[in-house]
């Protein structure tokens, strides 16, 4: 703040700068959430893939999985089409992730060089 | 986009109003400068004390979810399981650390928990309905509870941008006050 105080002119804030904070602060909220769940997307992953590696190790017919809170007695094959099925969703899910975190970044960067353009050092738009 | 905010309030959460010039806000508000700032920081702190309620409600919600659909997938196994005349055999915790075995027969109905210690007998069918509803409804709070969080952090930055220009407005001023007080050495 004392950085702009000793700026010689004012820079007026207009509303539509204001709405480019937001707009921005909205972003980086939602940044952080993408970058949760790609985190949780890709250990779901890891976990699933383990799971179908444990699967071609056991000998067992019948593999004990878990549906709600129980781990139903299912046979081998199923489990197997099973945890691909996962597998296949949880990757989709994935990629979606990663693409929207790759635009919220473009986004974030364009307001970036807006903002510091008309504001230069009154304002501070990195992660501290 | 010329007019300012095209919300007063939303369920309940006041709009901040946007500045457009300090000095006719301070003058509106008749507040000289410190009072201006308490009366804003006072509005940062409610703010701030919504979102954590809000916040609170998102995870309950977040964690709704994930548990429906642990029911929904039970009683699609148990639906898929009958008239072939196979049973269900499921290991179920009775405490924490021992499981037993249970086989399920030609599931006719399950027991759905309604909460307020109620529990009601439902078909298959009518079961999957029914949780196919609460799920619908719970992730539409979810989606009306984000919208009003997103408000909310808007309010919350135009605040904070808000005390930031008050604060600096005041200490040009004092700058202007300063230089008209002691003339320009050069």
């Amino acid at each position: 703040m004392q950085q702009a105080g000793s700026s010689a002119s004012e820079t007026e804030v207009t509303w539509e700068d204001q709405q480019n904070i937001n707009k921005f602060g909205r972003l980086n909220n939602r940044l952080h959430e993408v970058e949760d769940e790609i985190k949780i997307a890709k250990e779901t992953n890891e976990s699933l893939e383990d799971a179908g590696n444990e699967l071609i190790l056991t000998d067992e017919d019948t593999v004990r999985f878990q549906i709600g809170e129980v781990f139903a007695h299912v046979p081998k094959e199923e489990v197997e089409s099973r945890i691909e099925e996962m597998t296949e969703k949880t990757s989709k899910n994935l990629v979606k992730l990663e693409e929207e975190k790759e635009s919220i970044v473009a986004q974030m960067a364009a307001l970036k060089k807006i903002l510091y353009g008309k504001f230069k050092d009154s304002i501070n738009l990195e992660e501290d | 986009m010329s007019t300012s905010a095209s919300l007063t309030e939303r369920r309940g959460i006041p709009a901040a109003s946007f500045v457009e010039d300090v000095q006719t806000y301070l003058s509106q508000l008749n507040l000289d400068v410190n009072s201006a700032l308490a009366f804003l920081q006072e509005r940062l702190q409610q703010y701030r004390v919504v979102e954590m309620k809000l916040l609170a409600q998102q995870r309950d919600l977040q964690a709704k979810i994930p548990d429906i659909e642990k029911c929904l997938d039970v009683v699609a196994t148990l639906q898929s399981k009958k008239g072939t005349g196979e049973e269900l055999i499921a290991d179920f915790e009775v405490s924490e650390g021992i499981y037993s075995r249970a086989c399920i027969e030609e599931a006719e109905s399950v027991c759905l928990w309604l909460g307020a210690n109620v529990m009601l007998d439902y078909s298959c069918e009518e079961a999957t309905v029914l949780l196919e509803k609460n799920l619908e409804n719970a992730k539409a709070s979810l989606e009306v509870l984000l919208a009003d969080l997103q408000f909310l952090r808007d309010q919350v930055t135009i605040t904070q941008v808000t005390i930031a220009r008050v604060y600096n407005w005041d200490v040009h001023q004092r700058r202007l006050r300063q230089a008209v007080a002691t003339p320009s050495e050069s």
